[in-house]
Formats: structure tokens, C-alpha cells, sequence
């Protein structure tokens, strides 16, 4: 494979954009709907622009920026760029979508390059309204081709396709289904301090094993939530993100790399765990940020399924290969513990905002003043994206 | 009557692929240039972009590498539980099938099984399904 990033070219781009506003729905609010009861499934109460909006407005209120600052937009889950630009009354200079990661890096590439200074990155998903599948008879198609392929075998979904990552790093490393609890567990924790997270009741290591199995060897806590929401993203030209009204939090690194040859046939999956991807973007985020591991304070991963937490750890280097399993024990993933992982109870038990809802957490991490949710003293923060070896990562830093 | 599974995901090559397991083959395309095995079917080797082939037939064999039991039900073809076998075939490619005669408790890693048939139908048409289970005994 040629080598691709150059250093020096990414170099100027280091904390050349800050991001200025964060917004989000309620999450357990409206998941507990106003009668305080779980929104059914297939009971649409809003659509994705109702969530979108909500959230735009609160990122905005956040930076004290008005509508007519932005020029550039980047829409992900369900909006359309289109649609979404017109409710908003928004005619950008740029725009671009994706997942939260993509788009922070597009977003800073296209500030760099002078198309616009300031962007919002808006995301809404009322996929619990809407009753979205995300396996079985309805998921026939789509981007990723191993989410359906094996359907006249009787395989299907996301999470029976992490079932196999984790099974084969059982067999590989001894990994017990005990330390794979410790996650869902430390981010229930997690979710308990956030009074916005869907799920408020702590989770025991006893409770995980004995909650039933989905795609066995995964149980019911290894899988993400299925909730409506929105999240919004102001991101700015660093020059211009000074004196707003917080403090800004930069984008001091970022990296990219698919691991997408024999995907299908879930090679990479199995084989390497995405390693080859991890060690990838591994080898560009850190040397652009100008730091390493040890100096991660806060650290968040797309956890879809808490094994996601296992493969990233490994790929980035906190810990060797086949050691996650012992490495997120003790309290270690937790906040007050040697590396605080998604402390906001991300994806198992804040809100399933598809790589979104982790964005805010990291910003406000390093704004500090979160009350007993803090990570004392935190400067440094890491978030890795890896959806089926479609691996992103980013690192943010307190800003001045 | 063929039993009905959940649809395939058909285009002109799995089209191919699947034409092969009515006379109960299993053949995977090689690329004629470099000799490279494709799963699933495509029109160029993603190796050295050639788009010459040929449906090479497989040994069947094949070593188990992972596996999961659905517990919860997705398919009404397949109550729960059900269990996915990921295999290595013999020839190198990775393959998604399930396991016959043997309990899912009993499955090793690295154990070797051996290809069966199972017919089957969908919108598509009739086929048969290729699985795997324990090599039959020498006699
Ligand atoms: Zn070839």
C-alpha cells in the first residue's frame, strides 16, 4: 500500500480549528416519553429534522453564534443535506456528511482550504419513532455488504457479526465473557452521573450475566440502545473561535483508514480484529497531535457493542493484543481510573447517536466542570471510530 | 418441496455461483491471471483487476474459526437458537454457513468439517444451500 499522509502537509493543519457549540436532545427525557414511559417502538412522535433542530439551536445558543455565522453544513444519520439546508434557512459556501469523525475532518479540510469558517455538523435519528431495523427480513441492502449476505443462512445484524470478533478472541486469547461485562458495566456507571443518558439504573457484573444472550457469546448489555435524537456541532476557523462563549476545544489531530479487502468474507474481522486499520491511523493521529497514548485523558470509541472497546484499545496501543479483556478491569476504564472510556455511558447507555453523542462529551470533558462526571485535569481527549473497519479517529485538545 | 430461506442477494455473478450448487457444486471464481479465489462473486479480482476467470471447484473442506448462537429470532426461517459457523475453506477464502450434526458445544477452533447440502428456495427460485458438518466416517 503506498504511503499515504504526509506530516508535513498535515502539520499547519493542528489545532487550526476549534469547536465553539455542542447541543443534543434530551435524550431520557424523550425516551421516557411524557407520560414517563418507554417510547414503543414504531410510535412516531417526531422525525429526524424535529431532533436535528432542537440541537442545532442548542449548539448554537452553546457558542454564541447566531444562524447567519454559519457557512458551511454537514448533515449525518437520516437528514438530507438539501432538505435540512431549507428548513434552516442555510445556503452554505460547502457542505459535506457522514459519521461525527468524517465530518469534524472534512470540516477542518475544508476550513483550511478557505471555503467557509464555520460549520455545523448536524445529525437526527428517530429511529426508535421510526422502528428501524438493524437486522432480519428489512436489512437487505445497504453499504456494508456483510450485514446481509449471509441471510439464507441464517445471518444477520451487526451485533451476530461482533459475536464472531468476540468468540474468535476468546478462542485466541482467553478473554472470559466476565471481562467483556467490565464495559457495559463502567459505562452504565458512566451513564448514572449523566443526567441526560437513557439508562439510569446501574448494571452489576452479575446483572450483565444474567441477562440473556442475543447472538451468543453478546448479551442484552452488550448492545447499543435504540433511541431518537439529535446532536449539533460547531466547529470554527481557530482565529475566529477565540473570545466566544466558551472555551474552545481544538481539533489537534485526526487520521483515516478502511480495511476494507476481503470484508465480506469478514477477513479483517476475524483475522486481525481491523488492526491493520487501527495501526494505521494509529501511526497519523498521534504524531499530528504530537502526543501518544499515555497522554490520552478521556477516551471514547463508537461502541455499537462493547467489544468495540476491546479492538480499539488493542489497535491504539494502550494495551497488546489479546490483553483488553484483563486491561478493563479494576476500574481502570473508568472515571477516577487510569483511562476513563466513554463517559458520557455512550452508545450501551447514553443514547445511540451513531458516533454524534460521543463529540459533545469530549468537548465538555475539556471544558471542564462536570461535577462528579469530570475527569479531573483534562487536556487530552481521544475518540476512535471503527465500523467494520471503516476506522477513524480524532484527538481534541483544551484550548487557550 | 425445498425448504424457504431468508432471499439471497443476487446479481449477475452470486447468479452464477448459485446455478453450480443445483447439480451440488461448490465453486468459488479464480482469477486466471493471478490465481487468486473471490468470495462473493464479483467481476474482477480485487487483486490484479483482471476481470478472466473460471469456476474453480472447491475440496469442500473446511476449518472452523468462530462461531455465534442466536438466541433472539430474526428470520422466521430460523427460530432460535441458531447457530453461524464462520469457516476457512481449504483454498483460502473465509465462508459464512452453519453446522449440521454436531452441537454447537462441541464445536472446536481450528476443527475440520466437511460440505453438505440442503436444498432450498426463495423469490429467486430453487437451489441448495451449502453447510457444513463432521467428516463422514471411513468405512
Ligand atoms: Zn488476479
Amino acid at each position: 500500500m503506498a504511503v499515504s499522509f504526509d506530516r508535513a502537509r498535515l502539520a499547519p493543519l493542528k489545532d487550526a480549528v476549534a469547536v465553539v457549540g455542542v447541543g443534543e436532545t434530551d435524550y431520557g427525557k424523550d425516551y421516557r416519553g411524557a407520560r414517563g414511559q418507554a417510547v414503543s417502538k414504531g410510535e412516531a412522535r417526531y422525525d429526524s429534522y424535529t431532533l436535528a433542530s432542537r440541537a442545532l439551536k442548542r449548539a448554537l445558543d452553546d457558542a454564541g453564534l447566531k444562524k447567519d455565522d454559519i457557512d458551511g453544513l454537514c448533515v449525518g444519520g437520516t437528514l438530507s443535506g438539501e432538505r435540512a439546508s431549507e428548513q434552516w434557512g442555510l445556503n452554505p459556501r460547502w457542505s459535506g456528511g457522514g459519521d461525527a469523525a468524517q465530518c469534524i475532518i472534512e470540516a477542518t479540510l475544508a476550513i483550511n482550504a478557505g471555503l467557509c469558517t464555520t460549520v455545523a455538523l448536524v445529525y437526527g435519528n428517530a429511529q426508535r419513532s421510526m422502528d428501524t431495523a438493524y437486522g432480519g427480513a428489512r436489512v437487505t441492502g445497504g453499504a456494508i455488504t456483510s450485514y446481509f449476505y449471509y441471510a439464507p443462512w441464517g445471518m444477520t445484524s451487526q451485533g451476530a457479526l461482533y459475536a464472531l470478533f468476540f468468540q474468535r478472541h476468546k478462542l485466541l486469547y482467553g478473554t472470559t465473557d466476565e471481562q467483556l461485562g467490565a464495559v457495559a458495566v463502567a459505562f452504565r456507571k458512566h451513564a448514572c452521573l449523566n443526567p441526560n443518558a437513557v439508562m439510569q439504573k446501574p448494571l452489576t457484573i452479575q446483572d450483565y450475566l444474567n441477562a440473556p444472550y442475543i447472538a451468543e457469546p453478546l448479551r442484552l448489555n452488550d448492545y447499543c440502545l435504540i433511541n431518537d435524537g439529535g446532536v449539533a456541532i460547531i466547529v470554527r476557523r481557530a482565529d475566529l473561535a477565540r473570545n466566544l462563549k466558551q472555551r474552545p476545544v481544538m481539533v489537534s489531530g485526526f487520521g483515516w483508514s478502511e480495511e476494507n479487502v476481503d470484508a465480506t468474507q469478514l477477513r479483517p474481522r476475524l483475522k486481525t480484529f481491523y488492526h491493520g486499520a487501527h495501526h494505521d491511523v494509529a501511526a497519523q493521529v498521534y504524531p499530528m497531535a504530537g502526543v501518544t497514548p499515555k497522554d490520552v485523558d478521556v477516551f471514547a470509541t463508537y461502541d455499537s457493542f462493547s467489544v468495540h472497546l476491546l479492538a480499539s484499545l488493542e489497535g491504539f496501543g494502550f494495551c497488546k493484543e489479546g490483553e483488553a479483556g484483563a486491561f478493563v478491569q479494576g476500574g481502570r476504564i473508568e472515571i477516577g481510573g487510569e483511562l476513563p472510556c466513554n463517559t458520557s455511558g455512550g452508545m450501551l447507555s447514553e443514547s445511540y447517536m451513531q458516533s454524534w453523542n460521543h463529540q459533545p462529551e469530549l468537548v465538555r470533558q475539556l471544558r471542564g466542570g462536570l461535577g462528579n462526571r469530570q475527569v479531573q485535569g483534562a487536556e487530552v481527549a481521544q475518540y476512535v471510530h471503527d465500523v467494520a473497519g471503516k476506522c477513524k479517529s480524532l484527538i481534541y485538545t483544551r484550548g487557550a | 418441496m425445498a425448504t424457504a430461506r431468508p432471499v439471497r442477494a443476487m446479481d449477475p455473478y452470486a447468479e452464477q455461483f448459485w446455478a453450480f450448487t443445483l447439480s451440488r457444486e461448490l465453486r468459488l471464481q479464480r482469477c486466471a491471471a493471478c490465481g487468486k479465489f473471490r468470495w462473493p462473486p464479483g467481476p474482477t479480482c480485487d487483486r490484479c483487476l483482471s476481470d478472466d476467470f473460471a469456476w474453480s471447484p472447491l475440496s469442500g473442506k473446511a476449518k472452523v474459526l468462530s462461531w455465534t448462537t442466536f438466541r433472539r429470532g430474526y428470520f422466521p426461517e430460523y427460530p432460535p437458537p441458531h447457530t453461524v459457523v464462520a469457516l476457512e475453506l481449504a483454498e483460502g477464502p473465509l465462508f459464512i454457513s452453519y453446522p449440521v450434526d454436531v452441537e454447537p458445544s462441541d464445536l472446536r477452533d481450528g476443527m475440520t468439517l466437511e460440505l453438505r447440502w440442503i436444498d432450498a428456495t426463495d423469490k429467486f427460485g430453487e437451489y441448495n444451500l451449502p453447510v457444513f458438518g463432521p467428516p463422514a466416517a471411513r468405512g
